[in-house]
C-alpha cells in the first residue's frame, strides 16, 4: 500500500488525502513501533550455582598386618618375651582423600592383646602388648599410644589424594615378661575428617 | 528486631553446616594379628653334675655297703610355660656300676634313689627306682599334677633316699646315674 500512494500523480481529493495521512499515519505509527527492535538488545541472565561438600573417603578399604610369632626365640633369658623387632617398624598403606583445606587425621591404636587367654597375666607374663601408631599422609603425621584409651591428636592434612602409611613402633609389654602363649589381636583405625572449609560457595 | 532475626538465622544455619561436613568423613581400620607360640624352658641347673663321692662304708660293722649319702638338691631357676595345663615328668636311672659284668651273690651294683621334683603345681613329681641288684630296670619315670596356669618359677630337684638291694656290698667302681626332667604340656593337643 505504501508503494501504490507514491506512484498517484497529481492533486489528490478530500478522501484520498485523507487515505494518504491515515498511510501516512500508519507508516508513522508502524515505524514508531518497529524501531526499538533494530536499535536495542535486552539481556536474560540463568545464573547457576553448586557445591562440593567436604568430603573425605579411603579408597583402598581394607589392610591387614599379620606379624607371626611375637616371642623371642632360644633358651637364655630373653625367650618368651617380646621380640620387638617383629612389631616395630611393620607398616600398611591405605589410600584414600580429603577434598577440604580444613581435613584432619587422627589415629587410635588398640594393643595386641591375647584372645585365647583372657584371665589376668600371672605373675612373669604378659598378656597385652602395647605400640604406638604413626599414620602419614600428605606430609603430615599422626600418632598414638595403645596404653592411654582414646585417639591421638589430629593433624591437619587439608587436599589430598595418595597414601596413607601406617607403622607400628615402640612396641612392649607392661610389665616386660613372658608372652602368655596363644593369638593376639589388636587393630589400629585412622581416621579422616574433612571438618569444614572456608569460603564454600552457598547452598 | 530485624538484627536479631538475621542473628538467629546465622546461629542456625552454622550447626547444619558442621553436620554435613561431618558426614563426609571417612574410617579405616587395619587389624593387627600375632601368635605366640606354646612353649616351656627349664633354666639352667645349678649344677650339671652331681658328685655323690665316696658311697660305702669304709670300715665298721657295714663296710663295704652303702654309707648314709646326703640329700642332694640342684635348682633350676625361672623356668617356665607360657600356658596352661603342663605338668612336670622326672626320669631317673639308678646308679649302675661301669663293670657291667654278673655280680657275685652277695654284692650289688646299683644304687637306687629318690628324684623329688617341687614348686610347679600341686602334686609333685617323684620317683623312686627300683633297679636289682645286677643292674636291671633301672629306669623309673612318673609326673606331677597339673599346673592351671602360665607359670614361671625357680624348679627344685631332690635327691635322696640312696639305697642298695637288699642292702647288699657294692662292688668296686665308678657309678652313674642321671635324672631327666621335663616340662611340657600335661596332655598331648588334640590331633597328635
Amino acid at each position: 500500500m505504501i508503494g501504490a500512494a507514491r506512484r498517484r500523480p497529481g492533486k489528490l481529493n478530500w478522501s484520498e488525502q485523507m487515505m494518504k495521512r491515515s498511510m501516512i499515519l500508519a507508516v508513522l505509527a508502524a515505524s514508531a513501533t518497529a524501531t526499538p527492535a533494530f536499535s536495542q538488545s535486552v539481556d536474560g541472565t540463568v545464573d547457576i550455582t553448586g557445591s562440593v561438600a567436604d568430603r573425605c573417603l579411603f579408597t583402598t578399604p581394607s589392610a591387614t598386618l599379620p606379624l607371626g610369632e611375637l616371642a623371642r626365640s632360644g633358651t637364655d633369658t630373653n625367650a618368651g618375651r617380646l621380640d620387638e623387632s617383629k612389631v616395630d617398624g611393620e607398616s600398611r598403606t591405605l589410600v584414600g582423600w580429603c577434598n577440604g583445606t580444613a581435613a584432619t587425621m587422627s589415629v587410635e591404636a588398640f594393643a595386641l592383646t591375647n584372645s585365647d587367654f583372657t584371665s589376668p597375666a600371672p605373675n612373669g607374663f604378659d598378656r597385652v602388648i602395647n605400640f604406638t601408631a604413626t599414620a602419614d599422609a600428605n606430609s603430615e603425621s599422626a600418632t598414638d599410644t595403645s596404653v592411654t584409651a582414646g585417639a591421638g591428636s589430629a593433624v591437619n592434612v587439608g587436599l589430598f589424594t595418595g597414601n596413607v602409611v601406617v607403622t607400628l613402633s615402640e612396641s612392649a609389654t607392661p610389665g616386660g615378661g613372658l608372652l602368655v602363649a596363644g593369638d593376639y589381636d589388636g587393630q589400629v583405625v585412622v581416621t579422616l575428617t574433612p571438618n569444614v572449609s572456608f569460603n564454600q560457595p552457598a547452598a | 528486631m530485624m538484627r536479631h532475626f538475621a542473628l538467629l538465622a546465622v546461629l542456625a544455619a552454622a550447626p547444619i553446616g558442621v553436620a554435613n561436613a561431618q558426614d563426609g568423613s571417612d574410617q579405616e581400620t587395619v587389624p593387627i594379628s600375632g601368635t605366640v607360640a606354646g612353649i616351656c624352658v627349664l633354666g639352667p641347673p645349678s649344677q650339671t653334675a652331681v658328685d655323690l663321692g665316696q658311697m660305702i662304708n669304709m670300715s665298721g660293722p657295714d663296710a663295704g655297703r652303702i654309707a648314709p649319702l646326703a640329700a642332694q638338691e640342684v635348682t633350676l631357676p625361672d623356668s617356665f610355660c607360657n600356658f596352661a595345663g603342663t605338668h612336670i615328668s622326672v626320669s631317673a636311672d639308678a646308679l649302675l656300676a661301669d663293670d657291667s659284668t654278673t655280680v657275685q651273690p652277695g654284692f650289688a651294683r646299683a644304687v637306687n634313689f629318690t628324684s623329688t621334683v617341687t614348686n610347679w603345681a600341686t602334686g609333685d613329681a617323684t620317683v623312686t627306682t627300683a633297679a636289682t641288684a645286677g643292674g636291671a630296670m633301672p629306669t623309673a619315670e612318673a609326673s606331677g599334677g597339673t599346673q592351671p596356669l602360665p607359670r614361671i618359677a625357680d624348679l627344685e630337684l631332690t635327691l635322696n633316699n640312696f639305697t642298695v638291694p637288699s642292702n647288699l656290698r657294692l662292688v668296686a667302681g665308678a657309678y652313674a646315674g642321671s635324672v631327666t626332667i621335663t616340662l611340657g604340656p600335661a596332655a598331648a593337643p588334640e590331633g597328635n
